[in-house]
């Protein structure tokens, strides 16, 4: 029996109406392809069993950079967030009140940007929980404002700062939650990578070095030191450790290094697009015999459009966004044909997946609790904690006492337990990267570079 | 020594109401949001306020005060981090070392003139942004992950605050940040005043309107203006100390060309070079910011419509526009009782002071 809490007991009578069941749901809503997707939240239409979503509205709010220079991600987070309500709304919404998102714009994030933006949700909206793409530079400073409120906030800031600041005090941050594994794990990540392609015979390393660049942001010199640090324990050797001032253009010096003693591999943990696409650029016409592996830049269509077919060949990683199999392509659609071919769904992902996951730990709990309701968002949490959600980026399991995102495959060999770390490599640079890893989520085959291949 | 009369008396009168009622308002019960808002808006005056005095008051086209913030608020971080000392104590340091930075920057820059100085500040400003998220240095390890000395481009914290949280608790603590910062307003605005309406305040101007004449009347204009530099830093480190310690963090951002701008836009819409045009153009930007907050996509648009409308219609800013309206409404209410002699004998003793 579901308890339900003031506010949202549903009124028996005239109000209300229900549908027949969870098939008829999907299918009046036109979601027959909603398919293996909507097996977790179908869970919620089997709670909320058969209720319309006309209570009185739960608003959830979004606290994304709107405008400045995140905005484009800020967008997309928006959508996500609104596509998910809608879609929770269809299912009758949590117990019979409909989802209501509200967003306040982090701007040029920093402290001073988020932590009113998110002040704002919470006293002028009365969100019953914060649910972002991300924010930088506040340092979980905002975490104190969630833990004064107590609703549910749920980010993907992929910073190992988080563990630190929850791991201090999780009675007190037990609220926060980070939805996507911290960026450390992109360093280890990358080593059990190429170890396992080596290993699987799917590539011959022609010995056991790796040579590492950085960019000068913190995010860059975490995973490049995650990367060196964790090296040994999978058997390689940093030839090469090198810090380049960015933004750069002229990788001459660093490719002479890197010419001098050739490595297996190259990791490139700066993240620019422009100044990857140079690189590769410079690298192609005198080659060495190395996987390269750059961080983030490769993710966007500025690095193939100006790198080209220098660019066939490169690896790249992300450890959060949709997967390219039946979900994630039916997600796909659904993002596009509501905000157009020209919408991010990957990254709109992040906060779609979290609301839902939210919305069926909230049912399950009897109800959300709205900020100072302490007792209700702890059930709500609690449930966060416990649940493991299958959504349109995977297996989402938290940590604890941490409370972030487990990674797969290098924090668990279950795939069902952990947020797949996807690897993906350029193989034609007029097309996305492929997803070649990790098992059993890849849609292609690794290809050795065109560089090393002749 | 300060110059006096019936503003004077109009100025104070309005400072004593405005800081009751300031004093009163979280009695009332406001949200934490509007507090916090508020306190910010402490913040952000304070450090318009000072820059008004070089900027506004002594005419020197400086773009240095965010960079002095910054120090201030680093200054402060980093002495609470690393030296593990009160962050009250290291405030006030951080004020005192703001003044010795201000110090350097204006040998380096005040030989110059104009623009010049602006771009040179300017630099500074964005070398001071450049060291910071270059910083990549591993200063000390904790857990898997190194921290870099400045904080790099992630930000400097865990410095701690000024202990308001286990002094009123959780709930409340920040009426203790808003406080402090009302008290640090406070506080720069008398000296703001006072500097105004000194001798000095008029050596300012005099080299500020016409510097040919103030150096002819003995007045050395390096000195005075390396002078008004340093005055004006002590608050505004004080200011990032403020910031530093209500966010418990502080990053490079706030060197950032967006917020100098914010912040230049307030000075422009509450009137350049007068005593209260800075805490009314941050008052009134800010206004317009909350009121635009629902209307994302024309916020940007909305602010360059205010500052052009405060531009055309007030050229002397909103401070100067409600001076006008005071002087037109006193000259109403003396003429209906019949007292032209007695407003033309008291225009004679504040001719002066409505230059300021």
């Amino acid at each position: 029996m579901i308890i339900r809490r003031r506010g949202t007991r549903r009124e028996e009578g005239a109000r209300k109406r229900f549908i027949a069941s969870r098939r008829n749901f999907m299918k009046g809503a036109g979601l027959a392809g909603f398919g293996a997707a909507a097996m977790s939240s179908g869970l919620l239409a089997d709670i909320n069993d058969g209720v319309r979503a006309e209570g009185e509205p739960i608003p959830v709010g979004g606290c994304v950079p709107l405008t400045g220079w995140a905005a484009a991600d800020g967008l997309s987070f928006k959508s996500g967030l609104e596509l998910a309500c809608e879609e929770i709304n269809m299912m009758g919404g949590i117990l019979g009140r409909p989802l209501a998102p509200v967003f306040e714009d982090s701007k040029e994030q920093g402290a001073d940007n988020i932590i009113p933006a998110m002040q704002r949700l919470l006293d002028r909206h009365e969100v019953h929980a914060i649910i972002n793409g991300y924010n930088t530079g506040a340092v979980t400073a905002e975490y104190d404002t969630i833990a004064d409120a107590g609703v549910p906030y749920i980010h993907h800031n992929t910073d190992i700062v988080h563990h630190e600041t929850v791991g201090s005090d999780p009675e007190l941050y037990f609220s926060n939650f980070m939805a996507d594994p911290a960026e450390y794990w992109y360093g280890e990540g990358f080593m059990k990578f190429i170890s396992d392609l080596n290993d699987t015979g799917k590539w011959e390393a022609p010995n056991r070095k790796v040579a590492i660049v950085t960019g000068s942001q913190n995010y860059s010199v975490v995973i490049a030191n995650a990367m060196r640090d964790s090296a040994e324990k999978y058997g390689w050797e940093i030839s090469l450790y090198e810090t380049v001032v960015v933004p750069i253009s002229e990788w001459g010096p660093t490719l002479q290094k890197i010419r001098n003693d050739p490595p297996a591999a190259i990791a490139i943990t700066h993240w620019v697009p422009q100044d990857l696409a140079q690189f590769m650029m410079q690298f192609v016409p005198n080659p060495t015999p190395s996987l390269v592996y750059m961080q983030y830049g490769p993710l966007l269509a500025a690095f193939r459009e100006i790198g080209k077919e220098a660019t066939n060949g490169v690896l790249f990683a992300t450890v959060v966004g949709a997967l390219q199999d039946e979900i994630g392509q039916d997600y796909f659609q659904r993002f596009n044909s509501k905000f157009g071919e020209s919408a991010s769904p990957l990254t709109g992902s992040q906060p779609y997946d979290s609301c839902h996951y939210w919305a069926i730990a909230s049912a399950m709990a009897g109800g959300t609790g709205a900020p100072g309701e302490f007792e209700q968002n702890e059930k709500v949490c609690d449930r966060i904690r416990r649940n493991i959600y299958r959504g349109v980026q995977g297996a989402t399991a938290f940590v604890l006492p941490y409370q972030a995102a487990r990674t797969y495959p290098t924090e668990t060999r279950d795939a069902s337990l952990g947020m797949p770390h996807q690897f993906l490599q350029i193989q034609n640079h007029l097309e996305q990267g492929k997803l070649i890893a990790p098992e059993p989520y890849e849609t292609a085959a690794f290809q050795i570079p065109p560089w090393i291949s002749g | 020594m300060f110059e006096t009369g019936p503003n004077w008396r109009r100025d104070a009168a309005f400072g004593v109401v405005l800081i009751a009622v300031m004093i009163a308002i979280p009695f009332l019960g406001p949200s934490r949001y509007f507090i916090g808002q508020l306190t910010l808006f402490f913040i952000w005056a304070t450090v318009v306020s000072q820059w008004n005095l070089v900027f506004g008051v002594a005419g020197i086209f400086s773009l240095a005060q965010m960079a002095i913030f910054a120090f201030g608020g680093f200054a402060t971080g980093m002495m609470g981090l690393y030296l593990g000392i009160s962050l009250w104590f290291a405030l006030v340091l951080a004020g005192v070392g703001s003044i010795l930075f201000s110090i350097i920057i204006g040998l380096a820059c005040l030989r110059l003139r104009g623009p010049y100085v602006a771009l040179l500040t300017l630099a500074i400003a964005q070398v001071m942004y450049l060291l910071i998220i270059t910083d990549t240095a591993c200063f000390y390890m904790e857990g898997v992950t190194c921290r870099n000395f400045t904080g790099g481009t992630r930000g400097l914290a865990k410095f701690g605050d000024f202990g308001f949280r286990e002094m009123l608790g959780r709930r409340e603590y920040l009426k203790g940040d808003y406080y402090l910062s009302l008290f640090l307003l406070v506080l720069a605005t008398v000296f703001s005043f006072a500097i105004i309406r000194s001798p000095l305040g008029f050596a300012f101007r005099a080299l500020r309107d016409n510097p040919e004449y103030g150096v002819s009347r003995g007045l050395n204009r390096f000195k005075y203006q390396l002078l008004v530099f340093a005055m004006s830093a002590f608050f505004t480190g004080l200011a990032g100390g403020v910031f530093a310690g209500h966010f418990r963090v502080i990053g490079a951002n706030v060197l950032s060309l967006p917020l100098l701008l914010f912040l230049i836009s307030m000075m422009v819409v509450g009137g350049l070079g007068r005593a209260w045009g800075p805490i009314l153009g941050a008052a009134l930007v800010m206004l317009a910011d909350e009121g635009m907050k629902d209307f994302v996509e024309i916020r940007n648009m909305g602010y360059g419509a205010l500052i052009v409308a405060i531009v055309v219609l007030l050229p002397q800013g909103a401070a100067g526009g409600l001076e006008q309206v005071w002087e037109w409404g006193r000259r109403q209410v003396l003429a209906l009782w019949g007292g032209t002699g007695r407003l033309a004998a008291r225009r004679g003793a504040a001719g002066e002071e409505r230059r300021e």
